[in-house]
Formats: C-alpha cells, sequence, structure tokens
C-alpha cells in the first residue's frame, strides 16, 4: 500500500514537472515514402533538426519496400495505436493514401501534409514545392544558357508517375516559349541513371548535335552527362533534386543547373508547423516553396553536407 | 536431344542441334538488326553498334551466373539485389581506402557469399529456389538501404573506371570481358564434367543424385557462381556509372531473366546454353535501343518489350518442337 502511494507520488511530480506553461517532448511521428531517395533522407534530416530545435521528438517511419502502398497503410495502422501527439506525412500514392489520412483524422492526431499533396483528407497544413514550376523554371536556366536556340532532349521520370507528368508538363511549356528550340525527343529513363546512360548513348546517335538535356532528377541528368562526354557532346544538361552530386557536378562546370526540391526544408517546416499547432501558435494552412534554381552562381548554401545545415528561420518562411 | 533421337539423325550428315538453334536465333537477332537499319539511319554505325554491345555486356554479366541457375531448374531472383549490395559496399570501400583492389575484393566477396547462402538454403534446406532468393533480395534490400542511409557514393579513381568506360583495340572492356566470360562458360558448362553434371540435375536431379553427381554440392556451386557472376556485374556498374546508391539493381533482376529465358533456357531445367543467353542479352538491348532511336513514345515501350520477349520465346519454342 505505502509502495503504491510512493509510486503515485513520484507521478505525480514527474507530470508536474513536465507539464510547464507550454508542452515540451512532444512526439512526433514523421512518415517518408522511401529509403532511397536521398531527398527524403533529407527530408528526415530536417524534420529531425526542426524537432530537436523545439525539445520535440521524432519517430520515423518508412517502407521498407520504396514508396509501398500497404506498407504505409499498416504503420498508419501502428501509429494510430501508439497515439503521438502529431504527424508529418508524405503520402507514399497521393490517392491511395487518403484512407490511411481519414484513420489519422478519425483518431483525431493532428498531421501536417509534407512534398505530395494529398488528394483527401483533413490537414493542419500542406508543405511542398511546385514540381511543374521547378521544372519550368530550370528548363528556362538551360534554355536562355543555349542561346534559345537548337535540338533538346527531354529523360523523363516513370511515366505514370504524378512528379514525372508535372515535370514533363514544365520541361514542354517552358520549350514552348523559345519558338527557335526545337525538342527532337522525349523519352523515359526511369528516374534510373543507367538507363538514362543508356538512353542518351542510344539518342545521341540519332541527334548528334544536341545542345540542350533536361533530365527529370539528378540521377539521371548525371548518367546522360557521362554519356554526353563519352561523345563529346558539347551540350548542356539539367536536372531536378539539388543533389550533393549534382552540385558538385556544377562546380566541376560539367552540369548546368539543378531544380531545387529541398527536402530539408520541407522536413523542416512541415515538422515545426506541427509542433507549433500543438502549442497553440498560430500556423499556415499552406507553405509552398518558391523555385530556386542551382548554379555555379548560387550554389554556396547547397555546398553543404545535409546533417550540417539549419533549418530557416520561422519569420523567413514564406506563408501563403 | 536424346540418345536414340540423335542416332536417327545421324543416318544423314546433319550440323549438331545446338548449332542450329544458336544460328535460328542469331538469324532472329540479323532479322531485327536489319529492320532497325532500314528504319533508322543511325543504327548501322559503329559507335552505334560498339554502344548496343556494351549495353548488353552489364546484362549478360548477371544472365550468365543466372543461366546456370535456370539450367538446375533453379531460378535466383537476387540477382539485382546483389549488385546493390555489393556496388555499394565496395564503392564505399573504394572512395574510404582508395584502394579499388580492396573495392573488387569486397564486392566479389558480397557476391559469393551470398550466392553460397542461396546454394545452401535450396539444396540443405531444400527451400524452393524461387522463395529462397526471393527472401534473400528483401533482406539485401534492407541492409543495402540501412547501409547506405539514402547517400549515393560517387567519384571514383580513373584506373577503376577503365573496367567500364575503357577501350582496348578500339573495343570496349566490358565487351571483351564478356567475349571472354562467354568462351570460359561455354567451356565450363557444356564441356566440363562439372557442367554435364549441372545439366543432368535440371534435366532429372535423381537420376543425377543415384548416378554419383554430388547433387547439394553442384547446387551451391551453381547459386555461388550466380552470386560471384552478380559481385562482377556490380563492379562493371560502378566503374561505368562512376557512383551507387541503395537501389542501383532494383530493376535489373527481371531483364536478366529475361535474356535467360529468351535465349532458350528452359525454367524446367536441363536445356540451356551460354550462347543462347548472349543472343537474348543482345536481342533484348537491340529492341530499346531500337525504340530510342525510332523514337517510340513512352507508353508504348513497356508494352512492346513485353511482346517481343513472349514472341522470341515462343518462337523459340516452336523452332525446338519442330526440329525434335
Amino acid at each position: 500500500m505505502k509502495r503504491v502511494s510512493i509510486i503515485a507520488l513520484a507521478l505525480a511530480l514527474a507530470g508536474g514537472a513536465a507539464a510547464p506553461a507550454f508542452a515540451d517532448g512532444e512526439t512526433i511521428a514523421v512518415l517518408t515514402k522511401n529509403q532511397t531517395n536521398p531527398f527524403f533522407q533529407a527530408e528526415r534530416v530536417g524534420a529531425a533538426k526542426a524537432a530537436a530545435a523545439m525539445h520535440a521528438k521524432v519517430l520515423q517511419y518508412v517502407p521498407t519496400q520504396p514508396d509501398s502502398i500497404p506498407e504505409q497503410m499498416s504503420q498508419i495502422d501502428d501509429i494510430v495505436t501508439k497515439k503521438p501527439d502529431a504527424i508529418v506525412m508524405v503520402p507514399v500514392d497521393y490517392k491511395a493514401m487518403v484512407a490511411g489520412v481519414q484513420k489519422i483524422n478519425a483518431a483525431k492526431i493532428p498531421v501536417v501534409n509534407v512534398t505530395d499533396r494529398s488528394a483527401g483528407g483533413d490537414f493542419v497544413a500542406f508543405v511542398g514545392a511546385d514540381d511543374y514550376s521547378i521544372a519550368k523554371s530550370t528548363a528556362e536556366v538551360l534554355l536562355k544558357a543555349i542561346g534559345g536556340k537548337g535540338d533538346v532532349i527531354i529523360i523523363e521520370g516513370v511515366r505514370g508517375a504524378a512528379t514525372a507528368q508535372d515535370r514533363l508538363r514544365g520541361f514542354k511549356d517552358a520549350i514552348a516559349e523559345f519558338p527557335n528550340v526545337k525538342l527532337v525527343d522525349s523519352q523515359p529513363a526511369n528516374y534510373q541513371r543507367l538507363q538514362a546512360m543508356q538512353v542518351m548513348e542510344n539518342l545521341l546517335q540519332s541527334n548528334p548535335n544536341v545542345a540542350g538535356v533536361m533530365a527529370a532528377n539528378d540521377a539521371m541528368a548525371i548518367g546522360a552527362m557521362d554519356a554526353l562526354a563519352d561523345a563529346n557532346s558539347k551540350a548542356k544538361i539539367v536536372g531536378i533534386n539539388g543533389t550533393k552530386e549534382a552540385v558538385d557536378a556544377i562546380k566541376a562546370g560539367k552540369m548546368l543547373a539543378t531544380g531545387d526540391y529541398n527536402g530539408f526544408v520541407q522536413g523542416c517546416i512541415g515538422t515545426e508547423i506541427a509542433i507549433r499547432y500543438l502549442r497553440h501558435e498560430p500556423v499556415p494552412s499552406k507553405v509552398t516553396q518558391p523555385s530556386v534554381v542551382v548554379q555555379a552562381s548560387n550554389l554556396g548554401p547547397y555546398d553543404v553536407p545535409v546533417d550540417k545545415r539549419e533549418c530557416p528561420a520561422w519569420d523567413q518562411i514564406q506563408k501563403n | 536431344m536424346t540418345a536414340a533421337s540423335s542416332e536417327a539423325r545421324a543416318a544423314r550428315p546433319t550440323l549438331p542441334p545446338e548449332l542450329i538453334r544458336l544460328l535460328l536465333r542469331l538469324a532472329a537477332v540479323l532479322i531485327v538488326g536489319v529492320a532497325l537499319s532500314l528504319l533508322s539511319g543511325a543504327f548501322l554505325t559503329v559507335v552505334n553498334l560498339v554502344n548496343v554491345l556494351r549495353q548488353a555486356a552489364l546484362l549478360f554479366f548477371m544472365s550468365s551466373g543466372l543461366t546456370l541457375v535456370v539450367i538446375t531448374a533453379g531460378l535466383d531472383l537476387s540477382v539485382g539485389a546483389t549488385i546493390g549490395l555489393a556496388a555499394c559496399i565496395a564503392g564505399t570501400a573504394i572512395k574510404s581506402t582508395g584502394d579499388p583492389w580492396i573495392g573488387v575484393a569486397a564486392a566479389l566477396a558480397v557476391g559469393a557469399a551470398v550466392g553460397l547462402l542461396n546454394g545452401m538454403m535450396v539444396s540443405l534446406l531444400r527451400i524452393p529456389s524461387f522463395i529462397a532468393t526471393y527472401g534473400m533480395l528483401w533482406v539485401l534490400q534492407g541492409v543495402t538501404y540501412t547501409f547506405m542511409a539514402g547517400a549515393t557514393v560517387y567519384g571514383f579513381p580513373h584506373g577503376f573506371r577503365e573496367l567500364g568506360n575503357g577501350y582496348f583495340f578500339g573495343m570496349p572492356i566490358p565487351v571483351l570481358v564478356m567475349a571472354a566470360l562467354l568462351v570460359v562458360g561455354t567451356l565450363f558448362a557444356q564441356r566440363s564434367i562439372w557442367g554435364q553434371q549441372i545439366t543432368m540435375i535440371g534435366a532429372n536431379p535423381t537420376a543425377a543424385r543415384l548416378s554419383g553427381v554430388p547433387v547439394r554440392r553442384r547446387l551451391i556451386l551453381v547459386y555461388t557462381l550466380s552470386g560471384l557472376a552478380a559481385g562482377f556485374a556490380s563492379l562493371v556498374f560502378l566503374a561505368r556509372l562512376n557512383s551507387a546508391e541503395a537501389d542501383i539493381g532494383g530493376s535489373l533482376t527481371l531483364p536478366a531473366i529475361a535474356a535467360v529465358l529468351i535465349g532458350g533456357t528452359s525454367l524446367f531445367g536441363g536445356v540451356g546454353t551460354l550462347t543462347g543467353t548472349f543472343v537474348g542479352t543482345l536481342l533484348l538491348t537491340l529492341v530499346l535501343n531500337g525504340m530510342n532511336l525510332l523514337h517510340v513514345e513512352g507508353n508504348w515501350q513497356p508494352l512492346v518489350t513485353g511482346v517481343i520477349i513472349v514472341a522470341a520465346v515462343w518462337l523459340d519454342l516452336r523452332g525446338s518442337r519442330a526440329r525434335s
């Protein structure tokens, strides 16, 4: 009996100590799409940094099979029973995961949607970048650099993926702005480096005088870059994602530019919104990052490994 | 292919049936090649043909070991994942030590170890190869993703990159290695006692065991060779791409299996050649090359590839039935 009351006393003390004027030590579950894309790794690091700065904890949930719908669905079942204070979520599929979001809504756990916008469900906020405008502004940098004329080639991502479609549309709309630029071919390489290299090798046979190549991600841009170098082609090349590897290639003068899709910052902002919401502070309902195209002239901040970067200050974030 | 049928055929002088099948398959490649050169002026150039051979070489390294596995009526679904892990470990080793040979040793060791484990699961634990190697695929992916944590290793020494990019007497080094592997592999599979024992295991495992073939040891050997081939392939990939990321092998396994089957190796075991697999890799690579040269729209490419795979295997089966 005595022991029970001591435990009760200890619990009461501990509870009292952990409940100051504003809450602290909240648990935020962070759901991302896969362990293979450096983008989501950067996003997880951003989330962890933002949480650490605000004395909260993150629990990372990543499907073992990349972008697996059933795995993320069962992770949500798990999360709903564990009841973290809030959730930051990249749906592996923006349509198929709506059912999962509804489970979270039913459990009344606040959730912030980052990167890929869910087709349904209730969210505290959406934080993302716009694939279409990133692709368009990256392509414009390339098209200006080749003097607004000549043959260009597009290397596409996975046919059927929303990101690949939006990026392709952005590339094509940029090309339409330059009447003297001719799109000679547009072929998929499924976001894979080897496929991009081989597709580029093949396409160079029928288009040896290509002036510019736009690839829907950096891995493909660098695969194509190697094929172009083998063939002594002077074509300029751009990619998307702002990876460290692409930044290094830009620094070495082998690649022209990469569209910034800054996963790190998305992770930061999404997590910060979740925590501020829990602490009853005002939060924006939508944050769209401005498109930045990383080139030799502005690569400074990107030449830093992700784990050494700092989250942007709250008042610097563009809210809309 | 039985003794009776070859005796019957010996009545009039003919080429060995295996050679006829090979020539027919080469004729199929030739037909595709002629069609492509009529359709696109860019096809029949030295540079393009050299490109096709180098692209085929990458596929052949994986498919070579896999051919032996399929001859034993098995399947190795883990080759792509083995390449992923071996490439990531070798790449990291080269980056951190600066010594390419450590990377070479690491990739071959990873490949052989994975193959050995596959072989032991199949022969000692008697797990169907489809399941054993499918499980292995998941295990390897998990290990690779954890090991790499979303990072990419890139930028290897020039000397090492020659393995993927270099030329020797005007021929890409991977193509020359492929030629050597094709000769040595064919001698092993067709002419050596071990090779014949492997074919016997695929044709009739009970008969093989009763006639004194050490079935378990040969099976372990076959899966180890498949892993070793994947480990070697990972080195050529590393040297060619100058980088490795965790999902490098993800999309490689099915084309490798397709090349083996197009090449006339039977999933039921006991039948198959490395020369056939070589032709299979060539045909598959030509199709992809041709679709790029002919500007085939992205949405249609998987469909075209699928139809050609099925048609090639069907024609091959029809051809061998007609002759027997």
